[in-house]
């Protein structure tokens, strides 16, 4: 595995830049790009399978899944829009929410308090490519939820859960906790916008 | 706290991108993310305001011998399933559906579909006009993944009969694509095989016509030649769209 020193500014340009360019040899049909990129990033993006599925086996399924469909979808990637590690980060992470929908496993084994306790603003060097300007805003602004709303939200990223049971395990009406997560939604997307 | 709610529309996206969504709504709202792409961009949009999140999700080190499966995959052609959701549910309603019905009768019914003549003509739009009279047409024209091509499904309530033209799919010589109405409450029913590059006509059963209403979702999924193998689950999803009034 490719270890990266600390994430300073200049160096997680450096570090996007190349991931951007072995994406661009990727989309070009370079298979040698798959193995820099698989280097780069397969301890990232296997840590987000393995959070939201909760079994190493399964986590390593939907981690091949992953390469094996970024092969044949490099070209989907638009350089424009985002940054190459935070596109496969959600895409590493819709594939194991698709998974854990297969209901072949069960939820994330990582409680919701741990999930909380993630230390915010402390990004994990390895391959943590995002600026963390933008990062450090989204973490701000969920802060300003309710601590319910919090929870909610960050319990349904972090592992995938459904309304249904995220509210058999707050012990509350499906309604409220909808009623919860779509008030918190919708303050999120104003505090995000200021 | 009295915070405006959100658009429906844009509250559904959020959700899905949070991962909210059981099986079924996953699907629909995938359905959807092809369908409108106004919702698409929705749903981008919110995957952008919360991408930074996964920055704290730790990283681990999977077992050194993923990389080598997926070379194997690659050399073996073994590709990926769609991005697409295989929804449990659905599978397991179109087994219980296969179960009800028996094999016998599924298999009856696939075949047929490919025992009809094939009709190349008329196309969705040379419908003769006595019949549009009758009863007002339902379309869909459902994007196949990623691709401009589109799979055209034209439902003629009055004769019970589907018009489908699959000329936007290819025959890989190993698998076939099934076409699958989603009800509300009974899951996926299969509406028959696709015949790939051709445009066929398609009878509906009167139980599964009364089904088909403006607003029907239907899901293609890819599944082994001859179409899903009663007992077994249903393919991947590989496209989705909606029947609606022209």
């Amino acid at each position: 595995m490719t270890s990266e020193p600390g994430p300073s500014p200049q160096h997680a340009d450096a570090a996007r830049a190349r991931l951007r360019e072995a994406m661009q040899r990727l989309a070009e049909g370079d298979r040698s790009a798959l193995e820099w990129i698989y280097q780069a990033t397969s301890a990232k993006l296997f840590g987000i399978c393995l959070r939201i599925l909760g079994d190493r086996g399964e986590a390593e399924d939907a981690l091949q899944d992953v390469y094996v469909s970024l092969w044949q979808r490099a070209k989907n990637y638009d350089p424009e829009r985002a940054s190459p590690i935070s596109w496969l980060a959600v895409f590493a992470r819709n594939r194991a929410i698709d998974r854990l929908r297969k209901g072949k496993v069960r939820s994330a084994a990582v409680s919701v308090d741990e999930a909380a306790g993630i230390p915010d603003h402390r990004p994990l060097a390895d391959a943590v490519l995002e600026s963390s300007e933008r990062s450090a805003r989204i973490h701000d602004c969920i802060g300003t939820l309710e601590e319910r709303q919090q929870d909610a939200i960050r319990t349904a990223f972090f592992e995938g859960s459904t309304y249904a049971e995220l509210a058999e395990r707050r012990g509350v009406p499906l309604g409220t906790m909808k009623s919860w997560v779509r008030r918190g939604l919708a303050r999120l997307k104003r505090c995000l916008e200021e | 706290m009295s915070e405006p709610e959100l658009p429906e529309r844009e509250i559904l996206a959020a959700e899905y991108v949070l991962g909210l969504l059981d099986a079924e709504a996953r699907l629909q709202a995938r359905g959807l993310m092809a369908s409108e792409a106004a919702f698409a961009a929705s749903v981008a949009r919110w995957e952008d305001r919360l991408a930074p999140l996964l920055d704290i999700m730790p990283p681990a080190a999977p077992d050194g011998d993923v990389w080598q499966r997926i070379q194997t995959a690659l050399d073996q052609g073994d590709l990926a399933e769609e991005p697409v959701i295989e929804v449990l549910a659905l599978r397991r309603r179109v087994r219980q559906w296969k179960i009800a019905t028996g094999f016998a009768a599924a298999a009856a019914v696939v075949l047929a579909f490919l025992a009809l003549p094939m009709t190349r003509g008329p196309g969705p739009g040379a419908i003769p006009a006595q019949q549009i009279a009758a009863a007002d047409p339902l379309v869909a024209s459902i994007p196949i993944g990623d691709t401009p091509l589109r799979l055209g499904v034209t439902y003629l309530p009055d004769r019970e009969e589907m018009l489908v033209s699959a000329s936007g799919l290819t025959a890989d010589g190993v698998h076939d694509h099934e076409l699958w109405l989603v009800t509300p409450d009974e899951g996926a029913k299969s509406l028959g095989v696709v015949v790939a590059g051709e445009e066929r006509r398609m009878a509906v059963g009167a139980a599964l016509a009364q089904r088909i209403e403006d607003g029907a979702q239907l899901v293609l999924t890819r599944e082994p030649l001859g179409g899903a193998v009663p007992g077994t689950e249903a393919g991947p999803v590989v496209a989705s769209g909606k029947l609606q009034k022209t």
